[in-house]
């Protein structure tokens, strides 16, 4: 399972990227859409993590352009703007949608049910 | 909009006056000196409206007075001339009568006393009204007599009557008493005897007669018809100035053979016009006065009373037109008042919503900025407890994962406040669209799976079949379900149950029901859990903001939401909502 963070906030993302790999995921980051694009180019991911809102390209972009590079990926946004009404529950367009500061528990539930919706 | 009840209670009847004056209300009303507008409009309503009525009545007034003089004035001028027609015709006829006599018959056959005497009874049944008849020599010494009294042998030459009548072909005297000591009038003709001497033909007039002529003119009490000599003496008896021979109390008006009507300038209760005219036969120029005296009051007491009578009429018109116009008046101003302290409320309103929305605004700004550093701090944290529980390094150093907990902890707290903050500026604009409830709850459910699994909730989920999808705001339904489907579970202990039910209410609403077997809420805090900040979890993480939120979407969405609770054994939330919501218009 590869996993992309993408943030503006770096240190934010590393963080969350160490944390991520303790808990035995692997995962890269990126910190800017046109990085995201570049490194989802060469590794074929399975979840992406977006900030809504970054410097150049947002995140709804990202994930528009994303889709057409790798079909199957799933996403998570995360937003500073407080989504509230949408902490961790699907959208009509099956987003899920998390508010910062994020529970690292909650987000890696939600991605393995995001990839194995099943379970 | 909600209109008030058109019948006013008393004590809103003069707010308007009585109003205790707000500040704050009253920088947003229209018109601030209510009072004033109250007065000016009842001066203008008023002058409008009485102005023609009193200005009619007066006119009116004016014209009843005058036809009522004018009528007054041909009235008295008719009683006037045929009085003196009458009256000059009685002394005409017996002046006449005398010349034909002198004419007729010789001097000798008129001293015959026999002879005189038959032809006064031969005047009496022929004229009336003569007394006696008697031959007077030019040396005023009486010839001849006939008549009841005893004069023979009289002299009359020193009477201003004889010494009149010698002087003239005829003579009518005033009334006076003579020798006889009872009025008369004297008629004399002077005539020639076969000699060429003077001799009068003198007949006494019996008042009484000629006083029957004029009292028939009377044609009521307020009538008076009386004679004057020409220096002002009573001659006939008068009803209003008394007994033959006094001097009337009025002057004596200027000759005028035709008749003349004076109207003095008198005071209203004694008016009076008098009607008069000197009595003037061809023959003679005789000394009386004809005067009619007519009491205005009296004779034209109906008119006047008529017009007295409008005038009550009148009087009370505007009175009731003044009650009238001064409650509609206080009606209407009062209406405006209560209209625009309304509006002033509703701006006010208007302006603390605003206040709010722009205070949400800042706090949203300020909550999104703090969020990333939060997020940071978090992850940092997170990141360092991580160090020491996965790479086994100071493991057994409890403090520090203690206090990197403390951290973790105040950040989370940190993260509900800041997005309760964003929570309450999303209050302000809806967007609907078509919603499925059971697919929301499902969704919300889900996220708490874990929870559900860890503290061993049962949770049951009853969903009416026929429910239907509705249109409201989906964002803002998800909120509401999430902070009571959170507080459910904040108040369900281990092995509790969440009961959430979904019915159709038929036709417009839908209710969903959201069941805890927590902790209850006590009943003196039910009337409060709806107030911002009222939290009773402060020991352990409550803003004190959900609730209050949640009551403010529900209102947002034009739903209800009902609370029900016993302490110890659960609560019911009960939220009711339309299943097409109107679009609110903007404000």
């Amino acid at each position: 399972m590869k996993i992309i963070l993408v943030d503006d906030e770096t240190k934010f993302i590393n963080m969350l990227a160490r944390r991520l790999s303790l808990r035995g995921m692997d995962a890269d980051v990126a910190y800017s859409g046109e990085q995201a694009l570049e490194k989802a180019a060469q590794t074929r991911y399975d979840i992406a993590v977006l900030d809504m809102k970054m410097p150049g390209m947002s995140g709804f972009t990202l994930k528009r352009k994303l889709l057409d590079q790798l079909p199957d990926i799933k996403f998570i946004f995360v937003t500073g703007h407080g989504t509230i009404e949408q902490n961790g529950v699907p959208d009509q367009f099956d987003d899920i949608f998390l508010a910062k500061p994020l529970n690292i528990d909650t987000l890696i539930d939600i991605i393995r049910q995001r990839i194995n919706p099943d379970q | 909009m909600k209109r008030r009840p058109l019948i006013i209670k008393n004590q809103r009847w003069l707010d308007f006056l009585f109003h205790r004056p707000n500040i704050h209300l009253a920088s947003f009303q229209t018109i601030s000196n209510y009072p004033r507008i109250w007065i000016i409009s009842i001066l203008i309503l008023a002058v409008t409206s009485l102005s023609p009525l009193v200005m009619a009545t007066f006119i009116n007034n004016r014209l009843i007075h005058k036809s009522v003089d004018s009528e007054l004035v041909l009235q008295t001028d008719r009683v006037t001339s045929n009085a003196k027609r009458s009256m000059r015709f009685f002394l005409e006829e017996r002046l006449n009568a005398l010349r034909f006599i002198v004419n007729e018959l010789p001097y000798y056959s008129l001293i015959d006393n026999e002879h005189l005497t038959k032809i006064l009874s031969n005047l009496k049944l022929g004229f009336g009204g003569f007394t006696d008849l008697s031959i007077i020599d030019a040396d005023g010494s009486q010839e001849a007599y006939a008549g009841p009294f005893n004069l023979e042998g009289k002299n009359y030459k020193t009477q201003s009557w004889f010494i009149q009548s010698i002087e003239r072909d005829n003579f009518i005297s005033e009334v006076f008493t003579g020798y006889r000591d009872i009025p008369h009038i004297i008629i004399a003709v002077r005539s020639q005897t076969a000699y060429g001497r003077h001799f009068i033909l003198r007949a006494t007039l019996d008042t009484q007669r000629l006083m029957d002529m004029l009292s028939s003119y009377k044609t009521n009490v307020h009538t008076d018809i009386f004679l004057l000599n020409r220096s002002g003496i009573i001659q006939t008896p008068s009803t209003i100035f008394g007994k033959v021979f006094t001097p009337a109390p009025i002057d004596i008006p200027a000759f005028s053979d035709a008749t003349q009507v004076i109207t003095p300038e008198n005071n209203e209760e004694n008016a009076y016009v008098i009607g008069y005219s000197y009595i003037v036969t061809e023959a003679v120029t005789t000394p009386f006065i004809l005067m009619v005296h007519k009491k205005k009051s009296d004779v034209m007491g109906t008119w006047l009373n008529l017009g007295k009578t409008f005038n009550w009429i009148i009087g009370f018109c505007c009175l009731v037109m003044m009650v009238i116009i001064t409650l509609v008046s206080t009606f209407m101003v009062n209406q405006l008042y209560l209209a625009d302290q309304a509006k002033a409320e509703t701006m006010i309103k208007m302006e603390q919503s605003q206040q709010l929305a722009c205070i949400g605004q800042l706090s949203a700004g300020i909550a999104h900025e703090i969020n990333n550093p939060l997020a940071l701090i978090n992850e940092t944290a997170g990141y360092l407890k991580d160090l020491y529980q996965y790479t086994g390094e100071h493991r057994s150093d409890k403090e520090i994962t203690e206090l990197l907990d403390d951290i973790l902890e105040a950040v989370s707290r940190c993260g509900t406040i800041t997005s309760q903050l964003l929570g309450f500026v999303r209050q302000f604009d809806v967007q609907i669209s078509s919603v499925d409830v059971e697919k929301l709850i499902n969704g919300i459910l889900s996220f708490h799976q874990k929870e559900t699994e860890y503290k061993g909730i049962h949770v049951t989920t009853a969903i009416a079949p026929n429910v239907p999808a509705i249109e409201t705001d989906r964002g803002k339904l998800q909120q509401i379900l999430l902070n009571l489907i959170n507080n459910a579970f904040q108040a369900i202990e281990a092995n509790g149950c969440l009961d959430i039910m979904l019915s159709h209410l038929p036709p417009k609403k839908i209710s969903i029901e959201i069941k805890d077997t927590g902790c209850g809420i006590p009943e003196e805090n039910l009337k409060r859990i709806h107030e911002p900040f009222f939290s009773t979890k402060k020991e352990k993480r409550g803003t004190g903001l959900g609730l209050s939120i949640t009551y403010g979407l529900v209102k947002k969405l034009q739903g209800a939401i009902r609370v029900e609770s016993s302490e110890g054994i659960g609560t019911i939330f009960t939220v009711t909502l339309p299943v097409k919501m109107q679009k609110e218009e903007k404000a």
